[in-house]
């Protein structure tokens, strides 16, 4: 029967749409943020100032938009239906938004949080894995993206049990290993959770919105599995100090990675599509930015006096989180974003008010030139760590262009929505419909 | 034995291919190729949706007794995406490449998000629950889809 509900139970429109909305204020904090700190937050990855840059990205912008879309697909794409959508979204997104300002601000040593923004952030996205798990409780792995999801969720968990840890060590509530520690909740967060969300994804959604073929069986058969295999042995042997075991097992993660950036490059040059759109060109950003994230790793495996420098780290994550899941992530919105809108205002006009089509709602030409302005940031990101002097304040400038531009092509389809649903509405009403319309979700 | 599954899918993905030849004739000014495969396009997407509509969905209902379950969405998705084939080619006839871009876009998500619940979802339910029906059926479906299975 859960597959039968899945068909009626998409969830409304302002469930995932507050997740998407409120992520461009994290990107535009993150770069206000080293725009006021300067080089120094970019000195390496423990001054507080990277931390909290980290940490608004990671959670603020990618985490927060990664939920609101999980929300959105889990019933299309799984048949997993969430029970009560909107509630579950406001919930969570109220004690994430709170949790991440709270683990920014004692980052940045404004005041002694890690154990409030533990328990926001665990009770947040403890109640997002919870309910994400019931919906997926039951549901065969027809597919394997069914799978990876359940990979990524696995991870989500990982990520947020270590992230508590961490954060009791900070808070001096109990002592732990910190650094082997964070390079597990890391490895969680980047491989199990990101990389496993974003395979699961990238198999319905590169095919379907870039006509590629597809990608191979046995890749996306054995992928989530091997990602989870080697996120859950490499653990125990970063947790422990096993060095030769972690290295060797982090260095399979990060081939796994590799092979997922390249087979989706590889796909998308088969792209039947007459031209790439932003969408398009955000994801080939993303998986050139991460294969060269890959690159980076076996240069410093290769060249051990590079792995000794406080840059290369900060470059990697830069690589990582604003030139992979970031692009990608505003690549999706871009795509998700104009379909929702048109999609509730047609539903909302039942067939008597044509809904305007995505491009009527987001034009092609800001989301490029707001995406220009992203890989401009990403590349001055990559440049302020190499020279941080020069570059970090330049970098944080043009994060924040990047955010706001973004804000604003999310909020102007916001806007379409808003006008288009006052005509529908007076419309139906001319027609004597208005009545009917009680009960809409939208 | 073909499933169901693997014969609708197929023709899901034979309906892509020309929904992208279109796009390359207007990305290349060529009105005249796109008109003509834009009118193959809707021929084979119309074509596929009575079939669905006339066998496979009554099929199903039969069997199942779930008469406003699946079937019923599924159908309600047909009817807008038969209007966005028709703002399309509208868009096509008056030569307006930037509405029929928008129009397009618009549909390929809609058509791909429909698909996949029915690959995913549907056409599984219906293996399962037509296996005994579907050595009958999926020639009968082929017979309403002239150009699948080619």
């Amino acid at each position: 029967m859960q597959a039968i509900l899945s068909f009626e139970q998409a969830p409304p429109m302002a469930a995932p749409f507050r997740f998407f909305l409120t992520a461009p204020l994290f990107a535009l904090l993150a770069g206000l943020l080293l725009l006021v700190a300067g080089p120094e937050a970019l000195l390496s990855r423990w001054t507080p100032g990277a931390l909290a840059l980290t940490h608004l990205v990671a959670l603020g912008f990618v985490l927060q938009v990664m939920l609101g879309a999980m929300i959105q697909i889990l019933p299309v794409v799984a048949g997993a239906n969430l029970s009560h959508p909107l509630w579950v979204a406001r919930i969570v997104h109220a004690l994430l938004l709170a949790g991440v300002l709270c683990l920014a601000g004692s980052f940045l040593g404004w005041f002694s949080g890690f154990v409030p923004a533990a328990a926001l952030l665990g009770a947040g996205v403890g109640c997002f894995i919870l309910m994400a798990a019931l919906s997926l409780r039951g549901v065969p792995p027809t597919s394997a993206t069914i799978t990876g999801l359940k990979v990524a969720l696995l991870s989500l968990a990982a990520v947020l049990a270590l992230g508590i840890a961490l954060a009791g060590g900070m808070g001096g509530s109990w002592s732990l290993p910190m650094v082997e520690t964070i390079h597990a909740h890391a490895g969680w967060g980047l491989a199990g959770w990101g990389l496993g969300l974003l395979s699961a994804v990238a198999y319905v959604v590169v095919p379907m919105f870039q006509l590629t073929p597809l990608y191979p069986h046995w890749f996306s058969r054995f992928f989530g599995g091997s990602l989870l295999a080697v996120a859950v042995l490499a653990t125990p042997a970063v947790l422990f100090g096993h060095d030769v075991l972690a290295g060797l097992l982090q260095a399979l993660l990060v081939w796994i990675a590799a092979v997922f950036c390249a087979m989706t490059l590889w796909l998308q040059a088969r792209s039947k599509r007459a031209r790439p759109d932003t969408t398009q060109r955000l994801w080939r950003g993303a998986m050139q930015s991460g294969l060269a994230a890959c690159a980076l790793w076996a240069l410093v495996a290769l060249v051990p006096a590079l792995g000794e420098r406080d840059e290369w780290p900060l470059l990697f994550g830069v690589l990582v989180l604003a030139g992979g899941y970031m692009s990608v992530i505003i690549g999706m919105l871009y795509k998700v974003v104009p379909f929702l809108v048109w999609l509730h205002l047609q539903n909302r006009g039942r067939g008597k008010v044509v809904a305007p089509n995505m491009k009527a709602v987001l034009a092609e030409a800001p989301m490029q030139r707001q995406m220009r302005v992203h890989f401009a940031a990403c590349a001055l990101l990559a440049g302020g760590v190499l020279w941080p002097a020069g570059l970090a304040r330049p970098a944080g400038l043009a994060m924040v262009a990047s955010a706001v531009l973004l804000a604003i092509n999310l909020l102007s389809a916001l806007g379409v929505y808003r006008r288009h649903a006052a005509l529908v509405d007076a419309r139906l009403a001319e027609l004597g419909l208005a009545e009917a319309g009680v009960g809409r979700r939208a | 034995m073909t499933t169901i599954r693997d014969f609708m899918t197929d023709d899901h993905r034979r309906c892509d291919d020309v929904f992208a030849e279109v796009e390359q004739a207007v990305a290349d000014g060529d009105w005249t190729a796109a008109g003509a495969c834009f009118t193959r396009f809707h021929e084979s997407v119309l074509q596929h949706f009575a079939a669905e509509e006339s066998l496979l969905f009554p099929a199903f209902e039969r069997k199942t007794g779930m008469s406003m379950g699946p079937t019923q969405v599924m159908r309600s998705e047909h009817v807008q995406m038969r209007e966005l084939m028709q703002a399309a080619a509208d868009a096509l006839a008056a030569k307006n490449a930037d509405d029929y871009a928008g129009n397009a876009e618009t549909l390929l998500i809609m058509m791909q998000q429909h698909n996949m619940k029915e690959e995913n979802i549907l056409y599984p339910m219906c293996d399962q629950h037509l296996a005994y029906e579907a050595e009958t059926l999926v020639p009968q479906l082929r017979a309403e889809m002239p150009g699948a299975g080619a």
